[in-house]
C-alpha cells in the first residue's frame, strides 16, 4: 500500500491521468519501465511487456532482466528498437 | 547477505508466466538471464521458500543453483560450534571491550602537571580500564573544578573507549597593593641604611644610620605647617646593608650509594591494565635504584590498552670514606652556592667570608655574608574599631 503510495507520488499527474506507465531510457544499454502489469514475452532478442493500457514491445541483442519487482523492471542489453501496440 | 539469496533455473513451457506470479507475489527478481530453453535468476532465501509452490502451477520447474548468505554460511558450519563459539566470542569481547575507557588524553595543561592530572581525574573515577557505564562525565568535570580551584573550565569528551580532557586553567588575578589603609614602614632586619627611596611617608632616619629590626624607618603619619597630623599609606624602598651568617656541616666519615655496574632489565606486558612479567631480572644488592619506560603503541594517534613496560634495575652498593680538608670544603662550598642562589637571591652580595672548622669527627664551614637588601615591610597602623588601644599591663607574678 505504502509502495502504491510512493510510486502515486513520484510520477507526475498528467501520467497518472493517462494511467501511462512511465519509461526511462539511458543510452540503448538500459530501460526502466515502472507501472509495468506482466511479462509477455522474454527472450533474449526481444522482450514484451504489459503496462495495461499498451505494450511494450523491446527488442535487440544479449537482453537481460535486471531486476524484477511487481510494478517496475529494467532491461539491459542492446536496445535496437522500441515499438508500442496500443 | 544477512537475508540471503538463492540463485536458481528456470525451465518449462512458459517460463514468462512464472515471472509474472512473482511480480504479483510481490517477490522481486534480479539477474535474470535467459538461455536456450531456460532462464536462471536470483531472489531472496525467503522469497524461494513461499514461490516454489507456485512454480508447480505455473508449470515450470525451479532448479537451486546456488546459495549465498549468512543462513547459508551458518546452516554450513553448523557442525562446527567452535567457529559459533569464536565468532560469540569476538562479538562479546568486541562489545564488554567497549564498555570500558582505554585511552585518555588531556590537553590545555599549564601550571598542573600531567601525573598530578592523572592522580585528580583517578580519584573521581576516570582511568585507564574504568567501566564507562558508570561515569558521570558532567559530574565529574564539576567535582574537578570545585576541588582543584586552579582549574576554571573543564569538559571530558567519551568518544567510543577515547576520553578526551580538555581543561582551561584559571587566570590568576594580578595582586592590587593596598594604597589606602595607613601603614608604617619598618625594619625587616639590622643593617645600615644605604638608601631610602620614599613614595610616601615622612622619613625618620636618616641615611647612613643603622637600624635594627623592627625600628620605623617611614612614618605613615604626616605633620602639614599648620600641625595637623594625617595618616597615610607609607610606600619606601630601604636599601640597607646587612650581614647574613650561615652554617654547614658534613661528618668526616661518610657512606654513600653507588652503583656498582650491576644493572638487571624486567619487561613487563601491560593487558588493560594488567602487568604480566615476561622477562624477570635480579640483583644482587639490597639497595637498588630503578628506572621503568613505558612503550605504548598509537596508530594513527590512538593510544592502546596494550604496552610494555621495562624496568631498568641498577644495584647500588654502600661505600665508606674519609673527607680530607679539601674534598669537606669543596662539599660544603657547594652547598654553600645553594643557599646563595635560593635563600639570598634578593640580595646583592658585596662581599663573602669563609672559614672552614673541623672539630670532633664533623667539618663545619661557617659563611658570612656581606649583603644589600630592601629590608622594608609594611606594618599597618591600628585605626579601625578592632583595634585594641587599651595599654598592655605585664602580669604580675602570684606569691
Amino acid at each position: 500500500m505504502k509502495e502504491k503510495q510512493k510510486e502515486s507520488k513520484r510520477r507526475s499527474p498528467f501520467f497518472s491521468a493517462l494511467n501511462a506507465p512511465c519509461l526511462e531510457l539511458s543510452g540503448n544499454r538500459e530501460l526502466l519501465i515502472e507501472g509495468s502489469k506482466g511479462v509477455l514475452e522474454y527472450a533474449t532478442d526481444s522482450v514484451r511487456i504489459n503496462t495495461g493500457g499498451m505494450i511494450v514491445n523491446v527488442s535487440g541483442r544479449e537482453l537481460n532482466l535486471r531486476c524484477i519487482s511487481d510494478s517496475a523492471l529494467i532491461i539491459d542489453g542492446f536496445i535496437m528498437s522500441l515499438s508500442f501496440t496500443v | 547477505m544477512v537475508r540471503g539469496s538463492v540463485e536458481f533455473s528456470v525451465s518449462g513451457k512458459y517460463p514468462e508466466r512464472f515471472i509474472n506470479i512473482t511480480s504479483r507475489h510481490r517477490v522481486r527478481l534480479w539477474h535474470v538471464h535467459r538461455s536456450e530453453d531456460h532462464f536462471t535468476a536470483c531472489m531472496y532465501r525467503s522469497d524461494y521458500r513461499k514461490i516454489r509452490p507456485l512454480a508447480r502451477g505455473a508449470g515450470v520447474r525451479l532448479r537451486v543453483i546456488d546459495k549465498n548468505g549468512l543462513p547459508t554460511m551458518l546452516f554450513r558450519y553448523r557442525e562446527r560450534v567452535g567457529i559459533l563459539i569464536g565468532l560469540c566470542a569476538f562479538v562479546l569481547s568486541i562489545f564488554v571491550m567497549s564498555l570500558f575507557v582505554w585511552s585518555i588524553d588531556v590537553t590545555g595543561l599549564e601550571t598542573l602537571s600531567r601525573s598530578q592530572m592523572n592522580d585528580v581525574l583517578r580519584e573521581h573515577g576516570l582511568y585507564i580500564g574504568a567501566f564507562k557505564p558508570s561515569l558521570d562525565v558532567q559530574k565529574l568535570s564539576r567535582d574537578v573544578m570545585i576541588e582543584r580551584h586552579e582549574i576554571g573550565w573543564m569538559a571530558v569528551n567519551l568518544t567510543g573507549s577515547y576520553a578526551s580532557v580538555e581543561i582551561k586553567e584559571e587566570a590568576t588575578p594580578p595582586e592590587v597593593d593596598d594604597i589606602y589603609s595607613p601603614c608604617n614602614v619598618k625594619a625587616r632586619s639590622d643593617g645600615v641604611i644605604v638608601r631610602i627611596e620614599a613614595a610616601e611617608g615622612e622619613t625618620v632616619v636618616m641615611e647612613g644610620s643603622g637600624v635594627i629590626e623592627g625600628q620605623l624607618i617611614v612614618s605613615g603619619i604626616r605633620t602639614d605647617e599648620q600641625g595637623t597630623h594625617r595618616l597615610v599609606h607609607a610606600d619606601a624602598r630601604v636599601m640597607a646593608r646587612t650581614t647574613r651568617q650561615a652554617s654547614f656541616s658534613m661528618p668526616e666519615q661518610m657512606k654513600l650509594l653507588r652503583p656498582n655496574g650491576e644493572v638487571a632489565e624486567r619487561r613487563m606486558l601491560d593487558i588493560l591494565g594488567l602487568r604480566l612479567p615476561y622477562r624477570v631480572g635480579s640483583v644482587d644488592s639490597p639497595n637498588t635504584v630503578s628506572n621503568a619506560d613505558t612503550e605504548v603503541p598509537a596508530p594513527l594517534g590512538i593510544t592502546l590498552p596494550i604496552g610494555v613496560v621495562t624496568d631498568h634495575v641498577s644495584a647500588l652498593s654502600e661505600e665508606e670514606f674519609t673527607l680530607d680538608d679539601n674534598s669537606a670544603k669543596e662539599l660544603l662550598m657547594r652547598e654553600a652556592q645553594l643557599y646563595e642562589t635560593f635563600a639570598l637571591q634578593h640580595c646583592t652580595i658585596e662581599a663573602r667570608d669563609f672559614r672552614l672548622r673541623h672539630d670532633k669527627g664533623v667539618y663545619t664551614l661557617h659563611a658570612t655574608y656581606t649583603c644589600v637588601e630592601d629590608i622594608a615591610y609594611s606594618d599597618p597602623i591600628g585605626t579601625d574599631e578592632n583595634t585594641d588601644f587599651t595599654p598592655y599591663v605585664a602580669p604580675t607574678e602570684k606569691k
